[in-house]
């Protein structure tokens, strides 16, 4: 309790902000990796304020289109009724698809959902033709298996509740989790320079994706101040790459305390989550893709 | 009027591919094998159970790709000298299995896929083995790590 006093919920705020002196700094990293439940409280902090940053981020694009004025009547009439025969057609066809397709592959289903959720993401106000035809379209794969019960003459309202399950509905549309779990210093190593490609690679073809490495058992060995074998280049990474985040499993600090006495010292900017496994399953729920290396 | 008859038939042709493909595409299991390692038991078993899988479901209801990068190239390098490595990767590769290599690794590890690696031609590189691992996800695969 005394930290609670000694930290102000302004500074550890401030803290996290980057709004401190250097000297402040380093005395609260200090601090904060030798106190757990402090740790874990700059770590919501931090999180909370990822989370607000990225709530805050670019809005999606605006519809290009400008409806033109006088060729409007027309194109719009006849837009008007193609669209209404592709909705036509596609109750026929979602109600003979979904007969079929009552048994594949159930693992594949929610990634194709998500992504053509998120392709249909960007809120399209003035009802264009265009997009009427391929909501039909995406409509049979989303609806065979996901929204058996709703008819596909409401397909607007079906991407909605798959979207909200994201826990991140910006315009992220690459959102990998790296597990490490061994203390291999060889596949560690390797396994830096697979993040560290992956992430050039997402930067140099100018996708947007979010990186997230979970260590958890001897995999923690890799953020650990008096263990890692590669601090200075996890701090680079860092540096180089805001999308990048280590996530350093409690449990396994905790069993570190417990069995073998060790108080764990996180490298600076490393994040600590409940539990690795849970981690994995709640990121791999929310459309995350999960990778060992 | 006639416009918006092709525009009409069009469409419905769009709809009905669409549906088709849907129909028929989503019977096909499809899978990625991750390799990132050299070790010659963990390769032998891991090639041991893409063939388990095909034969467990058909080869016609699945779609695998085996995606190698880091230590893992290592296995085509082995099949370029070990025969019985080379007969298990020939057996995949006619029940359809894709073996893809990662560029970055050719890159670093200046390997030459040509001499180098057992039957790998220009359409089995990837630019990276670890996005192509994510990218294959994204599009409904699922992963494996043998």
């Amino acid at each position: 309790m005394s930290q609670e006093k000694r930290f102000s919920d302004e500074f550890l705020n401030a803290f996290v902000d980057n709004q401190v002196t250097a000297e402040e700094k380093s005395q609260a990293f200090i601090e904060i990796g030798q106190d757990e439940a402090l740790n874990r409280q700059v770590c919501e902090l931090r999180k909370l304020h990822d989370l607000v940053q990225l709530a805050y981020r670019e809005p999606p694009a605006p519809p290009a289109r400008i409806t033109s004025g006088s060729t409007s009547r027309h194109a719009r009439l006849r837009f008007g009724v193609a669209a209404s025969v592709l909705l036509t057609l596609g109750i026929v066809l979602g109600s003979q698809i979904r007969m079929p397709a009552t048994a594949p592959s159930v693992t594949a289903v929610p990634a194709a959902a998500n992504l053509q959720a998120a392709r249909l993401a960007p809120p399209t106000k003035p009802v264009q033709p265009k997009a009427a035809a391929t909501e039909v379209v995406t409509d049979h794969v989303v609806s065979q298996q996901a929204a058996t019960a709703i008819p596909a003459a409401e397909t607007a309202a079906v991407p909605a509740p798959v979207i909200a399950r994201n826990a991140f509905p910006d315009n992220t549309t690459t959102k990998v989790l790296i597990h490490l779990a061994r203390d291999d210093v060889d596949q560690l190593s390797q396994a830096l320079d697979d993040i560290e490609g992956l992430l050039k690679h997402y930067r140099e073809t100018r996708q947007n994706a979010r990186l997230e490495v979970v260590v958890n058992g001897g995999g923690l060995e890799l953020v650990r101040t008096d263990t890692s074998a590669f601090a200075g280049r996890i701090q680079r990474l860092q540096r180089e790459y805001d999308n990048l985040t280590f996530a350093a499993c409690q449990n396994t600090i905790d069993r570190l305390a417990r069995e073998q006495g060790i108080v764990v010292r996180l490298l600076p900017g490393v994040i600590t989550i409940d539990s690795g496994m849970a981690e994995i399953m709640r990121r791999q729920n929310q459309g995350w893709t999960y990778l060992q290396v | 009027m006639r416009k918006l008859l092709t525009l009409t038939v069009l469409a419905m042709l769009t709809v009905l591919s669409t549906g088709c493909a849907t129909m028929f595409g989503q019977d096909k299991q499809k899978v990625v094998y991750h390799i990132n390692y050299n070790d010659e038991k963990q390769l032998n078993a891991a090639l041991g159970n893409v063939k388990n899988h095909i034969n467990a479901i058909g080869k016609d209801n699945i779609d695998v790709k085996v995606v190698m990068h880091g230590n893992g190239v290592d296995l085509l390098k082995t099949a370029n000298t070990d025969l019985d490595m080379q007969q298990k990767v020939i057996g995949l590769k006619k029940d359809g299995v894709a073996f893809e290599v990662c560029n970055n690794t050719l890159v670093n590890k200046k390997i030459n896929y040509k001499n180098d690696l057992f039957d790998v031609s220009e359409k089995d590189i990837v630019p990276s083995g670890v996005a192509e691992v994510a990218t294959l996800q994204q599009k409904g695969y699922v992963y494996i790590k043998p």
